[in-house]
């Protein structure tokens, strides 16, 4: 040990200790004397600037990695239903084709990027991940409906589409150019609102009477019973369902609107709107038989011993739901991410016993109902016979 | 020292029987009441008096072995009792003992030949059972989570599993059963006299395993047959406006969809029968006593009293709900 000089040594330590001693006093200094600026009027120096950007863009790829596969983005209904939410969820900050950016938003810091241009700069994953995952110190929200990532695709497939819209085909794809709400520049629920406006507005998405709905993910909600819709905009405005498009919305209705519009389309005559042409004849037939009998080898009841019009008011009919819906919220059902609410326990444990086949033809069996609702219950009858 | 000696012989003539004294229960094996555990319960205590007998021989040899007198020691030394307590007696005392067991034990598979024995299915569940008795006319009764038998009468068990390996024991019937997925066992229970003894599934089958009991009724021959005759019955119609409201609520809230109760349009194959659940003993396979009480705790409160059963928690109803629902459930004998 004699090479090492010890008298060097320990002054070398004095020193350290002298710097980190130091450092703590002025940065706690710094902190407590409240010299800092926190105001978004006083900008970062342009090296901070560039370090947080390098920051952001490294997280974003690197996180982004983990994203799954996404669906077919080029499906125009996706970027429809995503094009809805935009319009209420997104442009009031991030401006749209239809209107310049809200100045309160503009005087944030940093200010939310014009989407028509910011997107360019990102992978579809890298979208994907800050739609869904929002963005730390810059007021990006997190997407409100957790793990509903078909709902974050539909987003991200409008993004993509984003950059050369017209003002036109932008109202055409948020649905802003439907009549009765012709010449606002976006959606706007509220609690002042007439039912009427309202239903329009939910119309833009769940379908016009007569009309399929904007994506098979939005339900066609005519002839649905009223207890269900009340209960399930409820929940939606609770963060107890999860949805981040449905939330949005849900939250901004009164309980008195809630109610009004479940009774509106629990009036509205139900028509047969999808053509069950393109279902697989033998997973309906499959379907049926877990419908009327249930798969009692695998514990499964039947479908319809709950879900017909017969029963609660509390239990959704299936008939005529699109099924791309279904067997979603099976799926949500059967990995917890539908929980943790009275009916949601009852359903969950029954969803998590159906295989991935068994969901596909149930599906594919409730949406070669149309919504006529009538052949469901016919053959319910007839079973029970 | 001879105080000593005393205390300990006391001890020894004591103590199986104050050990014993608590297992006189609804499920001892040591109160044999079926024709098949009273043909075992002498198995039972010849192997052990005889454990006893030998123990004790063999406690006195070392004692001598160790303290005896040096002429008992070197008599105990000689080849012929070496040869003789060593081999000739082990294997006489045992192959005796084997024998016996074999033709006691061989009892119930002879007297499962008795073609004209009653015939009643067990299934097991997870985990309940589900009782079907095929009746002289060819019906099948389907019920639950209980067993009745007429006294007197041999009675035929078939034992079954739709899922994982259970084991049916009525231990003051007969010995246990194993009730494979995919064959059937058989075990042949004829009970001696009435009265209420206890079953429980003997093979570890899941989290709730030690919830899975069943009540065993021994009932006078005229009344079993008069029981099995009540309970081929569709369900009873309500008898007040609450139970009315009861069996709609159960209707609605697709309680049908796994049960069935017959004569109201439920036809679930999932979970118990309930045509005739009130008039049994207990509820949810002898966890709970068959009271309303217990009736609306276990819709609401199922996963809590037997963890992961099949059936989801109602947690819907009003208070009136449960009663209601509960009032229709127990008048359903």
């Amino acid at each position: 040990m004699r090479w090492i000089s010890l008298p060097g040594w320990e002054a070398l330590l004095f020193g350290v200790i002298i710097a980190v001693v130091g450092g703590l006093l002025l940065g706690g200094i710094f902190v407590l004397s409240g010299v800092y600026n926190v105001g978004a009027t006083v900008r970062h120096f342009d090296a901070t600037n560039a370090l947080i950007r390098l920051t952001l863009r490294r997280s974003v790829e690197t996180h982004s990695f983990g994203v799954g596969e996404p669906p077919d983005l080029s499906e125009e209904a996706l970027a429809r239903l995503g094009g809805r939410h935009f319009a209420l969820g997104c442009a009031p900050c991030h401006a749209s084709p239809a209107a310049t950016q809200n100045p309160v938003a503009a005087e944030m810091y940093p200010a939310p990027p014009p989407l028509s241009r910011a997107v360019e700069h990102w992978e579809t994953k890298e979208l994907f991940w800050i739609v869904d995952n929002g963005l730390k110190f810059t007021g990006m929200p997190a997407w409100p409906g957790r793990e509903r990532v078909e709902e974050v695709w539909a987003l991200v497939a409008f993004l993509e589409r984003l950059p050369e819209m017209d003002a036109e085909t932008y109202a055409e794809m948020t649905g802003l150019d439907t009549q009765e709400i012709a010449g606002a520049t976006r959606l706007e629920f509220g609690q002042d609102l007439e039912t009427a406006d309202v239903t329009a507005m939910c119309d833009t998405c769940h379908g016009a009477p007569g009309a399929a709905p904007v994506h098979p993910l939005a339900a066609p909600l005519s002839g649905q019973k009223p207890d269900y819709m009340e209960r399930a905009l409820v929940e939606y405005s609770q963060n107890r369902r999860q949805s981040g498009i449905m939330e949005t919305v849900a939250s901004e209705l009164g309980e008195g609107q809630m109610e009004a519009l479940a009774r509106r389309y629990a009036e509205r005559e139900s028509e047969p709107i999808l053509s069950p042409g393109a279902l697989d004849p033998e997973a309906v037939r499959r379907g049926q038989t877990i419908a009327l009998r249930g798969a009692p080898e695998g514990n499964v009841p039947a479908c319809l011993s709950c879900h017909s019009t017969a029963t609660s008011g509390q239990f959704p009919r299936l008939d005529g739901l699109p099924a791309e819906y279904i067997a979603t919220q099976l799926s949500l059902f059967s990995s917890g991410v539908r929980s943790g609410t009275v009916y949601a326990d009852i359903m969950a444990p029954v969803a998590d016993r159906l295989s991935q086949q068994q969901i596909e033809d149930v599906a594919a069996y409730f949406a070669s109902l149309g919504t006529s609702g009538g052949a469901a219950e016919t053959s319910a009858r007839e079973a029970a016979r | 020292m001879r105080r000593a000696a005393r205390l300990l012989l006391r001890i020894m003539i004591h103590a199986p029987v104050a050990a014993t004294a608590g297992c006189a229960g609804v499920q001892s094996v040591l109160s044999p009441s079926g024709v098949e555990a009273l043909q075992i319960d002498p198995l039972l205590w010849t192997a052990t008096w005889v454990g006893v007998v030998v123990t004790f021989i063999v406690l006195a040899l070392v004692a001598i072995a160790l303290y005896g007198p040096a002429r008992w020691r070197s008599r105990l030394a000689s080849d012929w009792v070496v040869i003789g307590g060593g081999i000739v007696f082990p294997v006489t005392v045992l192959t005796g003992l084997f024998v016996y067991g074999l033709v006691v034990m061989q009892a119930g598979m002879v007297r499962s030949q008795a073609a004209d024995a009653d015939m009643v299915t067990i299934v097991g569940k997870r985990w309940w059972w589900e009782v079907t008795y095929a009746t002289a006319d060819g019906e099948e009764v389907v019920s639950a989570n209980e067993l009745r038998l007429p006294v007197g009468r041999p009675v035929r068990l078939q034992l079954e599993s739709d899922n994982v390996i259970h084991s049916f024991w009525a231990p003051k019937l007969a010995g246990k059963l194993d009730m494979i997925p995919g064959r059937t066992n058989e075990l042949v229970v004829e009970a001696s006299e009435p009265g209420v003894s206890r079953a429980q599934c003997a093979e570890y089958c899941g989290g709730a395993h030690a919830l899975m009991a069943l009540y065993v009724v021994a009932m006078p021959e005229d009344e079993y047959d008069a029981w099995l005759t009540q309970e081929a019955e569709p369900a009873r119609e309500p008898q007040t406006e609450q139970q009315e409201r009861g069996r709609t609520l159960f209707l609605e809230n697709g309680c049908g969809a796994c049960h069935r109760v017959r004569g109201v349009g439920a036809r679930g194959e999932i979970g118990p029968d309930l045509t005739h659940v009130g008039g049994r003993l207990s509820l949810a396979a002898a966890v709970l006593p068959n009271d309303r009480e217990a009736f609306a705790r276990w819709i609401a409160d199922n996963q809590q009293i037997k963890p992961d059963n099949l059936m989801p928690p109602f947690e819907q109803f009003s208070q009136e709900e449960l009663s209601a629902l509960a009032a229709y459930l127990e008048s359903l004998e």
